[in-house]
C-alpha cells in the first residue's frame, strides 16, 4: 500500500535520550517504529506490534507498527532516527524528510538492530 | 538554591531553580521533561568521560595529550576538512570552531543551515519581522503554530506564550487565540480551546494556502468557495480575519513549513505574505519565531555574521573566506571533504543514510558531551563538558536574545568544554606541533 511518510520528533521516542540513558535494545524498541492510522493497519492486514517492511526508491527498513487514530489516513509517521533515515533522501542538495512517498507491506523479516543498521550504512547498501 | 538558565532546548528558560553543593546537583525545580533529562545527562549511564581513538576497529581510551596529538595528525592529513554541528555549543566555542576552519582551510556550517537558517537566508531578499518572548508574553493576542509542535519539541514555549499573563494581556489565555496549521493532529492540539482554530492542512499544500492568503489577505469577501488545501471556506475566512485583525500576532515556524517543497519556494512566499500583511495592517503586526530546537542554533548565525559577515556555510581557502553557494549538504553529497569534525550533533542519526554512508568513508572527529551514532563510528571521540551545567558560555535564545549560561558543577573527570578543546587544537596547530 502507498503512504506518505513524515519523520517527526516525539518526546517519548527521542534518540538522544536512548543514547544517553538506554541501550541498543531500547533504542530499537523506541525508534524502529512506524505510526499508522488503525484503518490503514486493517487495510494492511496486520496488527499493531507487527513488523512491516517500508520501502521506496531510496531504501528499505523493517519496523514495528504503532497505531494512533490521530494520524491521517495514508500517512505514516516515524521518529527521526537511523531507521527512518533509510527512507529520507537528498534532492537538489536539500534534505527531504517529510512527505516522502513510500510503500508498506507485511513482512516476517526481523527489525535490524542498531549495530546491524550502522553496518548497513557503512557498507552503503 | 540558585536560579540558572536551562540549556535543554532553544527556549533557554531562565527560571530554573537548582539546589547544588557545587559537586552534585541535588534538585532541579521548574524544568520541563526535556530540561530535567538535560540535567540528568550529567550522570547518564552511557556518558563518555575519556577521549577514545579507533584502533583495530575498536575505540580505545587514550589520555588528553594523546587525543590532541591524534586530532592534529588527522587534521594535518586532511586537505578539505568539513566542520559541522555547533548548535549545542556556546558562542565562544562556535567562534573557535570558525577560527579553526579558517586555520585549516575547512568548510564550516551549523545545523541551522538545514533548519531555521533557511529563513534567515530567504530574509536577505524579503525581510523578516521577528519578536521576542518578552513581547509575546506582554502583547500577543494571536499565536499561530505553522508546522510546529512545541508541546513535544520546546515543551515550555506554550506556557510562556499562551498561558502567561503580560503587561497588556492581563487576562492571559482568555484573550489569546491559538491557530494550529498542521497536517497531523500533534500533541500541541491538546491545548486548544473552543475559540481556537485547528486547521488540518493537506500534506505539502502549505504553498497553496500561502498563495490564497497573499491574494485575499485584504479582501475577505472573495475567498474561494471550495476552500483550499483541505481547509474549508469558513475556517479560511477566520484565519484571514485573525491574520489581518490581530493587534500582535506571532507565527511559530516549525519544520513542517521549513521542509523542501520541490519547485515552489514556500519560505520566500511565506515571508512575502508576512510583509504584505504588515504593510497593510494599520493597527497591528505579525511577527515570527523560528523554532530551532538546539539551544544555541541561533548563536552560530550571529557569531558567523558578526565576525565573518556571513551567517552560515563558511568556506575557507588560503585562510580567507571564500564566497560560495555550496552548503554542507552539497559537500557531503558530492564527497567534497576528506575529514569531518562534528561538534555536538549526530549527523549519522539525523541525515539520510546515503549521506551518512559518505560521512563514514572518511575519518571523523567528534566533540560531544553525549553518546551518539556518530560518536560510535568516529575515529576520535573527544568528550566535552555540558555547557550551562559544567561550564558557562553565551547562547542565543530562539528569539535571538543572548543569554549567559552558567557553570553549576565541575565536569566528571575534569572534561574540558567545547571551547577549551577547540582552543587547544587551534593552539597546537598554530604552534606547529602535535
Amino acid at each position: 500500500m502507498e503512504f506518505t511518510l513524515n519523520t517527526i520528533r516525539k518526546v517519548d521516542n527521542d534518540q538522544a535520550r536512548e543514547f544517553a540513558f538506554g541501550d541498543d535494545k531500547s533504542l530499537k524498541e523506541k525508534l524502529a517504529i512506524v505510526i499508522l492510522n488503525p484503518e490503514d493497519i486493517k487495510q494492511l492486514n496486520v496488527k499493531p506490534g507487527s513488523i512491516v517492511k517500508i520501502y521506496n526508491d531510496t531504501g528499505f527498513v523493517n519496523v514495528k507498527i504503532i497505531q494512533d487514530k490521530k494520524v491521517p489516513l495514508k500517512m505514516a509517521m516515524m521518529p527521526v532516527s537511523i531507521w527512518s533515515n533509510q527512507l529520507t533522501r537528498v534532492i537538489n542538495n536539500d534534505l527531504v524528510y517529510k512527505n516522502i512517498e513510500i510503500k508498506i507491506e507485511a513482512d516476517d523479516e526481523p527489525i535490524l538492530d542498531y549495530k546491524s543498521i550502522l553496518q548497513k550504512i557503512k557498507e552503503g547498501s | 538554591m540558585k536560579r540558572v538558565p536551562c540549556s535543554g532546548c532553544s527556549l533557554l528558560c531562565d527560571d530554573i531553580i537548582v539546589r547544588s553543593d557545587g559537586i552534585f546537583i541535588d534538585e532541579v525545580i521548574g524544568a520541563c521533561i526535556k530540561g530535567k533529562e538535560h540535567f540528568d545527562q550529567v550522570i547518564a549511564k552511557n556518558r563518555i568521560t575519556n577521549p577514545t581513538f579507533r584502533a583495530d576497529h575498536t575505540l580505545k581510551k587514550i589520555d588528553w595529550n594523546q587525543a590532541y596529538i591524534k586530532a592534529i595528525e588527522l587534521i594535518k592529513k586532511a586537505k578539505k576538512p568539513l566542520l559541522y554541528g555547533f548548535s549545542t555549543a556556546s558562542c565562544e566555542a562556535q567562534l573557535k570552531g570558525i577560527q579553526l576552519a579558517e586555520k585549516i582551510n575547512g568548510h564550516i556550517d551549523s545545523n541551522s543551515s538545514i533548519c531555521q537558517g533557511k529563513i534567515i537566508e530567504k530574509s536577505k531578499s524579503v525581510g523578516l519581522t521577528l519578536t521576542t518572548i518578552g513581547e509575546v508574553i506582554n502583547k500577543v493576542d494571536l499565536i499561530i503554530l505553522w508546522g510546529a509542535n512545541p508541546a513535544e519539541s520546546i515543551p515550555r514555549l506554550l506556557n510562556k506564550a499562551l498561558f502567561s499573563r503580560g503587561k497588556f494581556r492581563m487576562t492571559g489565555r482568555e484573550i489569546k487565540t491559538l491557530i494550529i496549521i498542521d497536517p497531523v493532529q500533534s500533541a500541541s492540539f491538546g491545548v486548544m480551546g473552543v475559540r481556537d482554530l485547528s486547521l488540518l492542512i493537506e500534506p505539502n499544500k502549505d504553498i497553496d494556502l500561502i498563495r490564497v492568503l497573499k491574494e485575499e489577505c485584504c479582501a475577505t469577501d472573495s475567498i474561494p468557495s471550495e476552500g483550499v488545501a483541505g481547509i474549508d471556506k469558513d475556517d479560511l475566512k477566520r484565519l484571514l480575519l485573525h491574520l489581518t485583525g490581530a493587534e500582535y500576532g506571532v507565527i511559530v515556524v516549525g519544520q513542517g513549513l521549513l521542509k523542501p517543497t520541490g519547485d515552489s519556494d514556500t519560505l520566500q512566499e511565506f515571508l512575502e505574505l508576512i510583509e504584505m500583511i504588515n504593510s497593510r495592517q494599520k493597527k497591528g503586526r505579525i511577527s515570527l519565531i523560528m523554532m530551532g530546537g538546539h539551544y544555541n542554533m541561533a548563536g552560530f548565525d550571529h557569531v558567523a555574521l558578526a565576525n565573518y559577515g556571513q551567517s552560515g556555510s563558511l568556506n575557507f581557502i588560503n585562510n580567507q573566506l571564500e564566497e560560495t553557494e555550496t552548503n554542507t549538504i552539497d559537500k557531503m553529497n558530492n564527497e567534497d571533504f576528506d575529514l569531518s569534525i562534528i561538534v555536538g550533533t549526530d549527523p549519522i542519526s539525523h541525515l539520510p543514510a546515503n549521506l551518512s554512508s559518505k560521512l563514514m568513508k572518511h575519518p571523523i572527529i567528534v566533540i560531544d558531551n553525549k553518546k551518539s551514532a556518530t560518536g560510535d563510528v568516529a575515529d576520535l571521540f573527544l568528550p566535552s563538558a555540558i555547557t550551562g551545567i559544567e561550564c558557562g558560555g553565551l547562547s542565543y535564545r530562539l528569539d535571538h536574545i543572548p543569554i549567559e549560561l552558567q557553570k553549576i558543577i565541575d565536569s566528571p573527570n575534569n572534561i574540558p568544554s567545547d571551547e577549551v578543546i577547540l582552543s587547544e587544537i587551534l593552539k597546537r596547530l598554530t604552534d606547529g606541533g602535535p
